[in-house]
């Protein structure tokens, strides 16, 4: 029972809560994990999980409420879980999967219809001139949603640990192994969608610098992010200084045609060029 | 910043404080319909009641600041602000155009959400986790902390200012930005940085090892992962990464499918005694 109340508070004050304070990051899986190892008695667990999990989700991010899947539900449960039963990722990840794609079905569906209807009546409210109403719809809706959102790991863990427990202790050894790759290899998909957003032909040798530098020179991240800068502010200063090149050319024949009244050194520059 | 910021009054400083406050909960109430509509509305509400003295003048201004809204969080305030400085201007003259509010409003929020999605969510995230997640396999209990200090603290300066400079500037700011084509610039060094974090992480995080050796006779004459490790250091792991970016980009793959995929081959592989 207490466990059941630690994870659903938990999912409701991050996954809910970093939906009101301006997705301050609060719902990620490494935030998560260790949460709820506190929470349970096994930080370190919970932190090693969270961590793994982060890997794995990071490339799942909620941009204009288009995802692939939740990580805040399926992080906690997975931990939760994975402490319970004094497993490691490979009792968390097969859970952490497949609960992070029904944790953001769940999701969107409180989104379409129970909150989705109170669009018309935010708008009847503003036509009324009903400031308070607006607020407390605001602040309400908000509460009823992540409400019933931390009622599934609520009930999931109050039902749900014993099941799941049997239902793992059939899983052979060798079945954990490959699932124990598949959370090494499974950090490649979070990279592709990744470099889905951010890559571009002109820029994409600097993926490989990035898996070089650290494969062969063993920098830590930390220091390929700061060299990273250095290059990137040394790229925007030449592309500016080839912005502004580009301008002046470009600006010299409109003068030639919209100012008749140029002085004799401005013609003398046009001729120059043309 | 504070050269901007000298010309605004002490009344309007404190209204765009409360604007910054109350822009946190900008998609606590998000619909598919007018995503923060809500959340929009609740933190232009200080501007809109000091602004307009009229009742109805009042009613309209709430009704167009309840319409679609959807942009990156970090860069809310900055429309935010320049959406109220306009509800100003139109409050204090007769023949200002009421419906540029929104079309101004509505400009901004797209290109603004695309710079910073990529900036905040694709590289500041990207970075602040990848950190994260190597102090915390070190054991390291502060790594949750350290997390949201790195995202918090640019993201949370971002949006102070963002909404100082919003009010400011107005309308002009971003259409500077856009003629002189600064934007496109700052994006690619945002993705430089961006492209070399994953491309560091693609080799701390992602790992894949044989097992399998050629054994003739009780004789191990090959250690393959000995092998691949000669030719080029994570070798597998690169060209694993490189055939999911693939797979998603041109052949359109669901990263669900991707995901299971890549268990499944993971079972069959560790069955076969490969890995």
């Amino acid at each position: 029972m207490y466990e059941a109340f630690a994870v659903a508070i938990v999912v409701f004050l991050t996954v809910g809560g970093q939906e009101l304070l301006g997705f301050t990051m609060l719902g990620r899986p490494i935030v998560i994990g260790p949460l709820i190892g506190l929470l349970l008695g096994d930080v370190k667990t919970g932190l090693m999980i969270g961590a793994s999990l982060e890997t794995i989700f990071m490339g799942i991010v909620n941009i204009g409420g288009a995802s692939a899947a939740e990580p805040g539900l399926a992080s906690a449960l997975a931990v939760a879980f994975a402490i319970m039963m004094h497993g490691g990722l490979g009792v968390a990840l097969p859970l952490a999967i497949p609960l992070g794609i029904i944790g953001l079905q769940i999701k969107t569906l409180i989104y379409v219809a129970v909150v989705g209807p109170f669009a018309s009546k935010f708008d009847s409210m503003a036509e009324k001139g009903n400031e308070k109403g607006i607020v407390r719809l605001h602040f309400g809706l908000w509460t009823l949603q992540w409400f019933i959102y931390a009622l599934i790991p609520f009930f999931a863990m109050l039902f749900g640990s014993e099941a799941t427990q049997s239902v793992l202790k059939m899983i052979p050894t060798i079945i954990v192994h490959g699932l124990t790759v598949a959370g090494n290899v499974l950090p490649a998909v979070g990279m592709a969608m990744l470099m889905k957003i951010l890559w571009d032909k002109n820029i994409s040798s600097f993926y490989f610098l990035g898996f070089l530098i650290v494969a062969y020179l063993k920098m830590p991240l930390i220091a390929v992010a700061v060299m990273g800068t250095i290059i990137a502010i040394l790229v925007a200063q030449r592309d500016y200084q080839l912005h502004n090149f580009e301008q002046k050319i470009a600006a010299k024949p409109a003068a030639v045609t919209t100012n008749t009244t140029e002085t004799k050194d401005e013609q003398e520059n046009d001729d120059f060029f043309s | 910043m504070s050269k901007f910021s000298k010309d605004i009054s002490k009344d309007e400083k404190k209204l765009i404080r409360q604007m910054f406050w109350r822009s946190f909960t900008l998609y606590s109430a998000v619909t598919p319909a007018k995503q923060g509509a809500s959340g929009f509305e609740y933190s232009m509400l200080p501007f809109i009641n000091k602004f307009y003295k009229k009742e109805q003048d009042k009613k309209d201004a709430m009704v167009r600041q309840m319409s679609y809204f959807n942009t990156n969080l970090a860069m809310a305030p900055f429309v935010m602000g320049v959406t109220a400085s306009m509800e100003k201007q139109n409050s204090e003259s007769d023949d200002f155009n009421a419906e540029s509010i929104n079309a101004i409003k509505t400009s901004l929020m797209g290109p603004l959400a695309g710079i910073g999605d990529s900036i905040f969510w694709g590289v500041l995230r990207v970075i602040a986790a990848g950190i994260a997640i190597s102090l915390a396999k070190n054991g390291n209990i502060a790594a949750p902390i350290i997390f949201l200090l790195l995202f918090n603290i640019p993201v949370q300066l971002v949006r102070w200012y963002g909404g100082q400079l919003g009010y400011t500037l107005g309308s002009n700011y971003i259409g500077e930005l856009y003629e002189k084509g600064l934007i496109n610039i700052l994006t690619k060094a945002a993705s430089i940085v961006g492209l070399m974090m994953v491309g560091a992480m693609t080799s701390n995080m992602v790992k894949f090892d044989l097992k399998w050796n050629m054994v003739i006779g009780g004789k191990t004459i090959l250690k393959s992962q000995e092998m691949l490790n000669q030719i080029f250091i994570g070798l597998l792991p690169l060209a694993i990464t490189l055939l999911c970016f693939w797979l998603l980009k041109k052949k359109n793959v669901s990263i669900n499918w991707l995901i299971l995929g890549t268990i499944v081959v993971s079972i069959v592989l560790a069955l076969m005694g490969i890995v």
